[in-house]
Formats: C-alpha cells, structure tokens, sequence
C-alpha cells in the first residue's frame, strides 16, 4: 500500500461513511418506495396526484441539484425558523452527512415507487382473492402475500436502483462529506498525485457494486428457487 | 423567508446562457456515446473472446463506478502523468468540456451498448432462421432485419438514459464549467437565494426531461404503428 502513502486508512473511514450512507438511504428508500407505491395503487385522487408529481420531479432533476436543493434549502429553511424565536442566530449549519442521506433517498425514492407500483400490479389478483377469501385479513394479505410476490417481481429493478444509489453517494463530497471522493482530493494536495487517489476511489467504487450485484443474483436466486425446482 | 419571483425572472438569461452548454453536453456526448455504443454492441455480439473481453470489461468498469469519479479521473488525474502533459492530446485534456464529454460519452457508451444488446437478444429468432434459410447473409440479416427490430426494441430504454444523460451533464458544473447547474451555483453563491435559483433550474431540466420523453414516445409509437390493432 505504499502508493496510497499513508492514506489508507482514510480511504477506509471515507468508504465506511459511503456505508453507512448506503444503508441508511437503501433503507429510507424503501420505505419512502413502498408509500409512495400506496398512494399510486390507493385509487385516492389526491393521494395519486401527490405520488405522480413527486416521482416526475424527483426523476427529471438531476441529482445533483437536488442534493444542493435539500443542503442549502434545509439550511436557509432552518435559519429562518430559528431566527423568527432568536434573532440573534445567523446561521444554522445543517449536518451535510444527513442532508445527504436524505437527498438520495429522496431521489432514489422516486425510482422505488415506480418499481414497487409495477411489481405491486403483478401479483396475481387470485392469490390476493384467495387470501382474502381465507379470512386474512387485509395487513396480513399485504404483508403475507402482497410483498412476497412483490419482492420478486420487483428485485431486478431494485438492484439496479442499489447500484445507483451506492453511485450517487459519490455526489457528497460537493457539500463536503469526508467520504472516500473527499479524502481522494485531500490527498491529491498533498501527494500531487491526482490519478492515483481517484483511481482508488474508482477501485473501492468496482469493489462495492460487484458485491452488490453479486448480492442481487444471490437474491433473484432465492427469490426464484421454486421455479427452478420445478424444472 | 419569501420567493423571489423577482429574482427568478432577472437570472433567466444566465442561466439560458447555462441550457447552451448543457445542451452542448448532452447533444455532443450522447451522439459520440451512441457510436461507442455500437462498436461495443458489435464487439459483445461477435463471440470471439479477444472482441467480447474488452467490451465486457469497458461496460463492467463504466457502469461500475460513479460518473463524478469518472470525470475526476479524467480531468484532475491524467494530467499527473508527464507523457500526457507532454503529448498532443494535451490541449484536449486541459479543457474541462473534453474532459466531460470523454466521460459522459464513455459512460453512455457502457449503458447504450447494454441497451441495444437487449435489443438484439429480443429479436424474434424465427425471423433470423427464415431470412436465412433465404439465403440472406449474416451481414444483410443484421442490417434489415436484426437492426430495425432491435432499434426498436431498445428504444423506450434509450430514451431513459438519455433522460439519464441530461442529469448527469449537471456534473459538469463540478469541474468548473458553467453549465446550467454551475451557474445556478455561481448565483446561489452571491444571492444565497437556494430555492428560487435551484427550483427554478430544476424545472428546466424536467422540461428537457419531458420533452425527451415526448419525443422518443412519438418516435416509438411510429415505429411499432404496424402492430397496432386495426379499427374495425
């Protein structure tokens, strides 16, 4: 490791961030996903409107501007609020690791409620009908039948949204999270050696959407097992 | 806290000026990335291993890593290297545009091969057994018959990334190039005014967003006109 020149284990502190950021995204995501998926299959008028206008914004912006939209925007919200009890505070810094967070969930959100909705139209209505028809109730049909079917229509699209998720963590070091991108330009100060800490930071980036991907076919795997038995 | 409409209105023209080379970004590096495309689609579907190895390693290492790393690499990396400094190349690689639109046209490359690759893999393979028991060559067979159904085929996710494409020229604006995001930033920096600024770039892009989408849709809907139900 002496090409990192002592910068290794900041790359690993900077990938642990990216981690933890993937995690708590992934999970927002998904539950942001799965309301989302509701509100459009509610038949509510309203509730659809608010769904449809929140995935068409979210998709057409660039992530990019919306990370600085929730940044800045939850910054000049937070200062304003505070200054109408205290007028004497200036700024309020909002925490960029959080806005961060939030910002791709958001984004990533939007893409969840498509596949969810999608995957969600595809269980066959017999079973659903069946279900009922058994005496389930309708939280035990959703959670007993409806996701379990919907998880396995839906995992092919939700791996490619991990993977562009993981890849928009990147995106953080623009409101400076000390992720591995950040760490990458902290060192090429120092060393001078511009290629050689991105291209470590493209390295740990390969590493973590292999895994990923690796993780999504083990999944589809598990998912499918009762077809491929059958053949 | 209020709305500056005021504002809005008196930063439209730069940030029209901004759209330019967004637009510039996007027009430029998806027709390069389109011919990369395509000689990596020829390359995966050759099926000899010295054609199909690299193209399999180009698109795992495109789709793999972040666009944002791919334009740093590119633009803050390679000049660390003497031979490039010293090369013809240079005045390209100094320029921040090229830099961007070598990654973003590598980047679509990698996803639009994959696409078109779809595409091919969803034509009809009785189609391609008729023509040849024709005796249609495999160079015409492509041609005719694979290449229309496929463009076809491909094309609902085409115009996904494109849509994909216009988000990721806002990148740009993080190695100094006033594209419309860089400029959005620029003035958010001297107004401090984040939401009007940024909700109101934000729009524009969902118009273009929007106006991809029309289009290719009109475009898709011609193409598969012949598959539509007949009245009566």
């Amino acid at each position: 490791m002496s090409a990192l020149a002592g910068w290794g284990d900041d790359y690993f502190w900077g990938a642990m961030v990216v981690l933890r950021i993937f995690a708590i995204s992934l999970v927002l995501s998904v539950i942001i996903g799965l309301i989302g998926s509701a509100m459009k299959l509610s038949g509510n008028r309203l509730a659809e409107t608010i769904a449809s206008a929140y995935t068409v914004v979210f998709r057409g912006t660039p992530e990019l501007l919306v990370l600085l939209i929730v940044y800045f925007g939850a910054a000049v919200t937070l200062t304003a609020i505070a200054q109408s009890f205290d007028a004497s505070i200036k700024f309020i810094d909002v925490p960029p690791f959080w806005a961060g967070a939030f910002a791709i969930a958001l984004i990533v959100g939007a893409y969840m409620t498509e596949t969810f909705r999608g995957a969600f139209l595809g269980v066959d209505p017999g079973l659903v009908e069946a279900a009922r028809a058994l005496g389930l109730s309708k939280f035990q049909t959703f959670m007993h039948v409806r996701i379990p079917q919907m998880w396995r229509l839906a995992l092919p699209n939700f791996g490619n949204h991990m993977l562009s998720l993981m890849k928009d963590t990147a995106l953080i070091s623009v409101i400076g999270v000390e992720e591995i991108v950040f760490v990458a330009e902290m060192a090429t100060t120092v060393t001078l050696k511009p290629f050689t800490m991105y291209i470590v930071v493209a390295l740990i980036y390969l590493c973590i959407t292999s895994v990923i991907t690796l993780v999504v076919m083990a999944l589809e795997k598990y998912a499918n097992r009762h077809l491929a038995a059958s053949r | 806290m209020t709305f500056d409409v005021e504002l809005v209105f008196s930063s439209i023209p730069k940030m029209l000026v901004g759209l330019g080379l967004t637009l510039e970004l996007l027009f430029l590096s998806s027709f390069i990335g389109l011919v990369l495309a395509i000689i990596t689609l020829l390359m995966r579907i050759s099926g000899r291993w010295f054609l199909v190895a690299p193209a399999v390693v180009y698109i795992y290492i495109f789709r793999g890593t972040p666009i944002l790393v791919q334009i740093f690499v590119i633009y803050y990396g390679l000049p660390q290297f003497e031979f490039i400094r010293d090369s013809v190349v240079w005045p390209f690689f100094r320029e921040p545009f090229w830099c961007c639109i070598l990654a973003l046209s590598l980047n679509a490359g990698a996803y639009v091969s994959e696409i078109l690759r779809g595409g091919v893999l969803g034509v009809d393979k009785g189609l391609l057994e008729a023509a040849s028991a024709l005796g249609i060559s495999k160079f015409h067979r492509f041609i005719y018959i694979t290449s229309p159904i496929a463009i076809r085929l491909s094309l609902p996710a085409y115009s996904n990334d494109i849509i994909s494409m216009t988000k990721a020229t806002a990148l740009a604006s993080t190695v100094t190039l006033l594209d419309m995001t860089g400029v959005a930033r620029t003035l958010v920096a001297q107004t401090f005014a984040p939401y009007e600024i940024f909700i109101s770039v934000a729009i524009i892009y969902m118009v273009i967003a929007w106006l991809v989408q029309k289009g290719f849709g009109l475009a898709e809907r011609r193409m598969s006109r012949h598959l539509k139900p007949t009245t009566g």
